[in-house]
């Protein structure tokens, strides 16, 4: 067993399940200041993962992981060595940051109905766009949704094939392929400057985006 | 402390309410509606055109109430707030609070006419007319504290009033309301 997967990139996963269910948990029990603040730390988990993605250990660089339609193919066609994510497992998780992200922005410019909440940013449009805002919030969910049933689908559909993909992402540890390239760890000092930065950005639009939104 | 609930003002809930009164039963007038709120939702039930034209007041009633908190956010969350705006947004949310006494007599419930009211309102009746006699109190102290023009009490009352319609909606507002 080695590792594939650093905390970091282990910890991104689990919380950002969690504050999912969360989230959808807490604005249909009337928990919208709740459902903000998990917003926001979903917000935070994201641009950490961007930053991670670029300065993290190898498995959870896009550099690596992210790979062009050839390697899809390949990979499809059983011509790929490796660990992390697989060229087609990476299309899934950029789709998942993607509507994620959207779903984040939607609720960061939306307003409850009653105009008691609002997100942070919705100070940056007018009533009418965060009352839109907050339909297609509510609408995207399930395009959210959709994803992760295809995400769990794909997980148990590779445990039929005999590939148990949930452990690794608890321990960061699998058996690797012969030929497979070892994971390179990242260095944990720069994943807390990533989580500082990201806090810090998350702050700053908690505060409307000054001096945009003041 | 509800004296401004009363008064001889003539709102559009209120002539219906009177219109109803009439066909229906001879008791309840809009000065009865103001001493109690219990009183207004015991009345009825309001039937046919009545009970429509009700429901259509409460929906344009609450929405009006929807769109001025909105704006009202928006002013208070910023740094320098249009006080005449605020004042203004202030007194119609408290006029309007008035007027939501008239609002929910029996018969006006979702088995009548789609509406986000839930039919709990009228199998608890007394909770749900202490929590608007709340709201109505909540916004008559945001409508004083807007006259006064002292920013942080506005504030407070603004967010008190908000608690106060969020603890009715909570309870007994359905989610598919649109």
């Amino acid at each position: 067993m080695q590792q594939v997967w650093d905390l970091p990139v282990r910890l991104v996963h689990w919380l950002l399940a969690a504050l999912i269910a969360f989230s959808w948990w807490s604005v249909h029990n009337h928990h919208t200041d709740w459902h903000i603040w998990s917003g926001c730390a979903i917000l935070t988990l994201l641009i950490f993962r961007l930053l991670w993605g670029f300065l993290g250990s190898s498995t959870a660089r896009f550099a690596t992981f992210v790979r062009g339609p050839k390697h899809v193919l390949g990979y499809l066609r059983g011509r790929w060595i490796g660990i992390g994510h697989t060229p087609l497992g990476a299309l899934s998780v950029l789709a998942l940051f993607a509507v994620v992200a959207v779903q984040v922005g939607l609720g960061l410019v939306a307003q409850d109905e009653d105009g008691i909440y609002a997100g942070p940013l919705s100070r940056l449009v007018s009533s009418d766009t965060s009352d839109a805002a907050r339909d297609i919030h509510e609408l995207w969910f399930n395009v959210v949704l959709a994803l992760i049933v295809m995400h769990v689908a794909a997980i148990l559909f590779y445990r039929l094939k005999g590939k148990r993909l949930t452990r690794p992402m608890i321990t960061g540890r699998a058996a690797i392929a012969p030929g497979a390239q070892p994971m390179r760890p990242g260095k944990w000092w720069v994943a807390a400057i990533c989580l500082a930065v990201s806090i810090g950005i998350v702050r700053w639009v908690i505060a409307g985006a000054p001096p945009f939104g003041t | 402390m509800l004296a401004a609930c009363g008064g001889p003002q003539t709102s559009q809930a209120n002539n219906a309410q009177s219109n109803i009164s009439n066909d229906a039963q001879p008791a309840p007038t809009a000065n009865a509606s103001t001493t109690s709120n219990a009183m207004v939702m015991l009345a009825g039930p309001v039937k046919g055109q009545d009970a429509v034209r009700i429901m259509h007041e409460r929906h344009e009633g609450m929405e009006t109430i929807g769109k001025t908190t909105k704006a009202l956010k928006r002013e208070l969350d910023g740094s320098s707030p249009d006080m005449a705006k605020v004042r203004a947004g202030a007194a119609q949310i408290a006029d309007l609070s008035r007027k939501a006494s008239g609002w929910f007599p029996a018969g006006t419930g979702p088995d009548v006419g789609k509406t986000g009211a839930k039919p709990e309102i009228w199998q608890n009746e007394q909770d749900f007319a202490t929590k608007l006699r709340a709201f109505q109190e909540a916004a008559n102290a945001f409508n004083a504290a807007a006259a006064s023009g002292d920013v942080n009490a506005i504030k407070a009352k603004f967010g008190e009033m908000g608690q106060a319609c969020k603890a009715c909606h909570d309870k007994y507002r359905s989610e598919m309301h649109h």
